[in-house]
């Protein structure tokens, strides 16, 4: 039993936090498939992309490495953090944020047109007409 | 001049992004002349791009680019080879003429004075400098970022549609959100296996870790996020909606060429960097292959139930890119020339069938084919548009599509795999129904609408505006012209790259 344990606590202290991510990730991914309101799946979204993006970062890390950022006295590269994680991870922010930006104004449009953004009421309705 | 030839392929790309970027400022100051700043940059775009295939065809030598002068893997590479060539000069090709054909829409919507234009240009060479972006790319992180600008420029145009337009691009942009996330999550495993993101890096390191559960995992997500976009049957929920509602000027862009380009990246992926076989590939290989026959069965029988034209034409997609995905799960050289071919020859089809579709609302504002009762006698060149591109569509032997489905049966019996050839055989007929009652419509119907209000009907002999004439005269071209000369494209320009790049 405490064997189990032990493997257990090694097995979270190793990958846990890549457990996590994906959970966060199917989380995201149930989310913009069960709720019904538009507003909440771009929240749901916005999680998914969350997770990927935290994904990214924890194998970016490095055990009692510094920021990437050339410091006189240490030469080693195994010293530092490796960048390119968090440099990919800052486009994809943007990219993020850029898709948030477009679903919300694609949201404002179906409420003007339709008068709701609940998925049921707007398949139920067929679209008033302008 | 040589200086300047030495930039081509990322002058490609640079002409539409200065033009996207243009297009609002010059608009706010003089209105009619964003558009013709779009037109140039595309065009220019156009120009590079056969310039820079023709010096690979030439040379027989892949173009390769540092973005800023930093080699890889460290810096961003452009590669271009004779078959990313071809894309290019398909995608620019098909752009500039859709930029053409976009002009009548506009002055007709400015009249109702419900049409920003300036925006509808920008986003329109926003869609082409994506998926100009996506083809010419080594690099698996800049491809995600390209493969972003497409899509939500894609959601721009589609939302602007038809009065279904919001909802169809808000459930894309879910869908094709999922679709980039499970790419970026298959490069976020490549990279923590290999350490670098060049595709050419990727390749040399893939052989040693072949059947690591990292690169295992990181296909199964690459298929799920190219398969959401290009449509492929379980993951295609979003595109006939898109399809149909976009905007009917820019949607021979969308649906010819914003699902093709990513099937040519998947290409890329497959044949280029996955290249060693392995167990786990086939059974990969394999399920490309059970999703492209239920895809291309299930588009066909689809197309079958609708009469609204954009419909048919949305889910004879599904079938379509159900045949360039069997090209794939054939992967031996035949079934590649096939699915590259279909890649091409369908875009200019599925364009052209879009081109026409456009024109008969613009003219008559018709959306279903039981509105189509001799409408050929009214708008010949439309017609004829139509006829060359559903036969061809079918497979009949002098135009394009045949050859493609040739090459596709060819591959799947030298490979044994004669479920395929069957698939193939079967659905051409059901393509052949469904075309076939398209242009029962079209030439056989009594004229049903001889009240058919013409709206806006051009002043001169021409049935309609030249800008929308020319379209599909190019395309016409092109669908002949790659039947006839097909040999020559094959032999010359994809079997070289086919045997060197792709299966070497």
């Amino acid at each position: 039993m405490t064997d189990l344990i032990e493997k257990l606590e090694y097995f979270l202290a190793d990958r846990g936090i890549y457990m996590l991510a994906l959970i966060l990730f199917a989380i995201g991914v149930y989310g913009m498939i069960v709720c019904s309101n538009y507003m909440k799946k771009i929240m749901c979204m916005n999680m998914m992309q969350v997770a990927i993006i935290f994904f990214f970062l924890t194998f970016g890390q490095k055990n009692g490495a510094t920021i990437p950022v050339a410091l006189g006295d240490i030469f080693s590269a195994d010293a530092y953090i490796n960048p390119v994680p968090h440099a990919l991870m800052l486009t994809a922010i943007v990219v993020s944020l850029g898709i948030t930006g477009v679903g919300l104004a694609l949201l404002m449009r179906i409420k003007d047109i339709y008068g709701t953004i609940e998925e049921k009421e707007i398949t139920g309705k067929g679209g008033k007409s302008k | 001049m040589i200086k300047l030839l030495e930039h081509l392929p990322v002058l490609v790309i640079l002409f539409p992004l200065c033009a996207t970027l243009l297009c609002p400022l010059i608009s706010h100051f003089k209105p009619s002349f964003g558009k013709k700043v779009v037109m140039t940059g595309l065009f220019l775009s156009v120009v590079c791009a056969v310039t820079q295939l023709w010096q690979v065809v030439s040379t027989g030598e892949a173009l390769h680019y540092y973005l800023g002068g930093w080699k890889p893997p460290f810096g961003i590479e452009f590669v271009i080879d004779g078959l990313n060539g071809i894309i290019v000069v398909l995608v620019a090709v098909i752009s500039w003429i859709t930029s053409l054909f976009s002009s009548p829409f506009e002055k007709l919507e400015r009249e109702e004075g419900n049409f920003r234009s300036a925006g509808y240009y920008s986003m329109l060479s926003f869609l082409a400098l994506g998926l100009l972006g996506m083809a010419s790319t080594g690099d698996a992180f800049n491809l995600y970022v390209f493969m972003e600008i497409t899509a939500i420029s894609g959601y721009g145009l589609i939302a602007i549609g038809e009065e279904k337009g919001p909802i169809a691009a808000f459930r894309y942009l879910l869908t094709g959100t999922i679709g980039a996330s499970m790419y970026l999550l298959g490069v976020g495993f490549l990279y923590a296996a290999t350490g670098t993101l060049n595709m050419a890096d990727l390749a040399a390191a893939m052989p040693e870790l072949v059947d690591s559960p990292l690169i295992i995992l990181s296909v199964g997500c690459l298929i799920v996020g190219f398969g959401i976009k290009m449509a492929l049957f379980p993951l295609h929920g979003w595109q006939p909606a898109a399809h149909s509602y976009a905007h009917p000027a820019a949607d021979p862009m969308i649906a010819g060429i914003m699902i093709k380009v990513p099937a040519y990246a998947m290409l890329r992926f497959f044949f280029c960097i996955f290249s060693e076989s392995s167990a786990v590939m086939e059974v990969f290989f394999d399920a490309v292959g059970v999703m492209a026959v239920f895809g291309v069965l299930f588009g066909s029988l689809k197309a079958l139930r609708y009469t609204t034209y954009n419909k048919i034409l949305a889910y004879s997609s599904i079938g379509q890119v159900g045949y360039i995905a069997m090209g794939f799960a054939i992967g031996n050289f035949y079934g590649l020339i096939g699915a590259v071919l279909h890649i091409v020859s369908h875009a200019f089809m599925k364009s052209g069938l879009f081109y026409t579709s456009g024109a008969l609302k613009y003219k008559f504002g018709i959306h279903e084919t039981t509105e189509l009762g001799q409408v050929y006698r009214d708008m010949p060149m439309t017609g004829m548009t139509m006829t060359v591109c559903a036969l061809s569509m079918i497979g009949l032997p002098p135009f394009a599509g045949f050859f493609s489905k040739w090459y596709l049966a060819i591959g799947a019996i030298e490979n044994g795999q004669y479920g395929f050839v069957v698939v193939l055989i079967l659905s051409s007929l059901l393509s052949a129904i469904y075309f076939f009652r398209v242009m029962e419509k079209l030439f056989m119907d009594k004229k049903t609408a001889s009240e058919r209000t013409d709206t806006v009907q051009p002043k001169g002999k021409l049935e309609l505006p030249w800008q929308l004439i020319v379209p599909m005269i190019v395309v016409v071209c092109a669908v002949i012209l790659l039947g006839l000369f097909n040999s020559y494209i094959v032999g010359d320009v994809l079997e070289p790259t086919i045997r060197e790049v792709v299966l070497a």
